[in-house]
């Protein structure tokens, strides 16, 4: 029989399920972006500025905790902050769109040309988040969890080499494609340090090495021991993030010592539980484009359910939420949490992590 | 009884037994393989297997060994395309592998497009194909691309981040009646019906068929939005292709 627990803060809620430890309920989180045009409205903080004015970025993060009754605040709303320190070129966009690095303008063709610039903590655009970090802590204490984010070497080589040129490099010189990802694995930690210092409580580390377009072997080959150096060198939780199809990839992510996996809504709550087999916290999965873009409240809260029902540790959406989103079918899902909680499902919620610690 | 033993190659008759489960694909791949050249069978285990510059080397030699190029292109490089197209859509191969059997594709097809063209030999069929305005995300369209381009379609690629006018104008200049959008984001899943919209506006609508994908497109937005034709992955793509230009698989 689970102990009763006391009321916790969103951080301390956090934390503890990214260490797999009893909750007093299922906190929501959302490791990846929580901008929408609403949210932006409400906190006066529009896109692109609030990809890189440190003081906008940290009003729409916000608004995930103050408007939306998340858990957590992530202040990183797309993919390019350090790639546009590396020098790729970013298509910036308006307020209804995210930026996007110009892969089909790639800036690197061999692993000699990869240069991490003396300036890549400095440069306005990484540098904005470790301020937006700073800015937050600053307004929330230790109340709520602030996450940041700091991208894999697998997603940056997309960046600088294009999709195409680094997938195929990967499958004709396996040995030039780990000495590319050995020396961008510098980036990833100088930038994950470098927000922990800020004050971010965990990070979430996107490498898009997804079964949409590689096989579970490249993971095992290629980024599995380099994962599980991240999670002994970042010390703080870290949440891999990979979209799409990855349960086949989950037993290898979960041997990585990473906090969580954030997953995606292809792979069932239910199968990604056995699959992580207790060995890291799992993060997610409500369908973005399906449901929260597309339905309505009672379809957001049957998918919040199908998730607590399977023991999910941190519930929230898939990925980054699209923009046009309605803020009413975002705040079902820390509703439906709680109702859940009240009617008695966060004991059983306990019962079902407390057996996992001890498998 | 499904008799494996008309494909001569051995290699390309494990493929085929291995690989290809579904019974009309088991039918027609057998066909194919069973009247194709052993030459033929050669070029297209060259495809499945992605080695570039052999198949670069046996599509030479069949030609200077007689072989006419809509042989060597029907009965290699896209019987052999085809195969990969349904080991791609079953997992047991992955992008890295489809992208290396394009370019073994695209070697061999080298040496056939300037005999094709020059003997005013038409292709399968005609695609505008790109990624919506405001996307700047191409794999999954230029997977399509692969297949389409493997299945003997003339393609127009107009690349990423294209404006609705674009693919009128793409349409207008290269004749096609099919055009292909893509999208990634969820963001710019709506600028393809706004690029039918303005199909409409510029009173092409009844000349083209349109199709849609990408990752948060389904059926149900491609219905609402008011496309011809939706396809979850690059075969399926190519299979709507040919439905709505009424071409026999």
């Amino acid at each position: 029989m689970s102990q009763p627990i006391s009321p916790m803060t969103s951080r301390q809620r956090v934390l503890a399920a990214l260490r797999r430890e009893p909750v007093d309920r299922t906190p929501v989180c959302n490791p990846t972006s929580v901008a929408t045009v609403e949210l932006m409205d409400l906190a006066d903080a529009f896109f692109p500025e609030a990809n890189r004015i440190p003081e906008k970025m940290a009003n729409l993060a916000e608004t995930s905790y103050t408007e939306l009754g998340f858990d957590t605040i992530m202040p990183v709303f797309s993919i390019i902050q350090e790639s546009s320190a590396l020098g790729c070129k970013i298509q910036w966009e308006q307020k209804d769109n995210w930026p996007t690095v110009k892969m089909r303008e790639p800036i690197w063709r061999d692993v000699e040309d990869i240069r991490i610039p003396p300036d890549l903590l400095t440069h306005p655009d990484t540098a904005c988040v470790t301020e937006a970090i700073r800015i937050l802590r600053r307004r929330h204490g230790d109340e709520v969890a602030i996450i940041g984010k700091t991208m894999g070497p697998w997603s940056l080589a997309y960046h600088g080499f294009g999709v195409e040129p680094f997938l195929l490099m990967a499958l004709d010189d396996p040995g030039k494609t780990m000495q590319v990802l050995e020396r961008l694995k510098e980036v990833t930690i100088a930038y994950g340090l470098a927000q922990i210092e800020a004050g971010a409580d965990a990070l979430t580390l996107p490498d898009h090495a997804t079964g949409d377009l590689v096989s579970a072997d490249y993971y095992r080959r290629f980024l599995k021991e380099l994962h599980a150096e991240f999670a002994a060198r970042l010390p703080v939780p870290i949440i891999l993030h990979i979209c799409g199809r990855t349960v086949d990839r989950m037993p290898y992510i979960a041997e990585t010592g990473m906090a969580a996996f954030h997953f995606d809504s292809k792979n069932r709550p239910d199968e990604s539980m056995a699959a992580v087999c207790g060995h890291c916290a799992l993060v997610g999965n409500i369908n973005n484009p399906e449901t929260l873009f597309a339905r309505d409240p009672e379809q957001v809260e049957a998918e919040v359910l199908a998730n607590l029902e399977a023991g999910i540790h941190l519930v929230g959406p898939e990925c980054a939420i699209p923009l046009q989103t309605s803020i009413e079918n975002l705040r079902a899902i820390p509703r439906a949490v709680r109702a859940w909680h009240s009617a008695g499902g966060g004991a059983r919620c306990h019962h079902h992590d407390h057996s996992h610690n001890n498998g | 009884m499904t008799d494996f033993s008309l494909i001569s190659n051995e290699a390309l008759r494990g493929e085929i037994e291995e690989f290809v489960t579904r019974p009309a694909e088991i039918e027609r791949n057998l066909r194919v393989f069973s009247r194709a050249h052993p030459r033929m069978q050669a070029i297209a285990l060259a495809v499945i297997e992605g080695e570039h510059h052999l198949c670069d080397r046996l599509t030479r030699e069949a030609l200077e060994a007689g072989h006419v190029a809509i042989e060597v292109m029907d009965d290699g490089l896209i019987a052999g395309m085809g195969v990969v197209g349904i080991k791609f859509r079953e997992n047991f191969i992955f992008v890295p592998e489809v992208l290396a059997c394009a370019r073994a594709m695209k070697s061999g097809m080298a040496h056939i497009e300037p005999i094709l063209s020059a003997s005013g030999v038409p292709p399968a069929g005609k695609v505008v194909m790109g990624t919506v305005k405001g996307d700047l995300h191409d794999i999954g369209k230029n997977l399509c691309i692969m297949m389409l381009r493997g299945a003997g379609f003339e393609v127009v690629d107009l690349g990423v981040d294209t404006a609705p006018d674009a693919f009128i104008d793409a349409v207008e200049e290269s004749g096609a009646r099919l055009v292909g959008m893509s999208a990634l984001l969820t963001t710019t899943v709506p600028n393809m019906g706004r690029t039918i919209e303005a199909f409409i506006d510029a009173g092409l609508r009844d000349d083209v068929q349109i199709m849609v994908g990408g990752a948060p497109v389904t059926q149900e937005f491609a219905d609402d939005m008011g496309a011809d034709g939706y396809g979850k992955d690059a075969l399926a793509c190519v299979a709507e292709a040919k439905r709505l230009l009424g071409i026999n698989a």
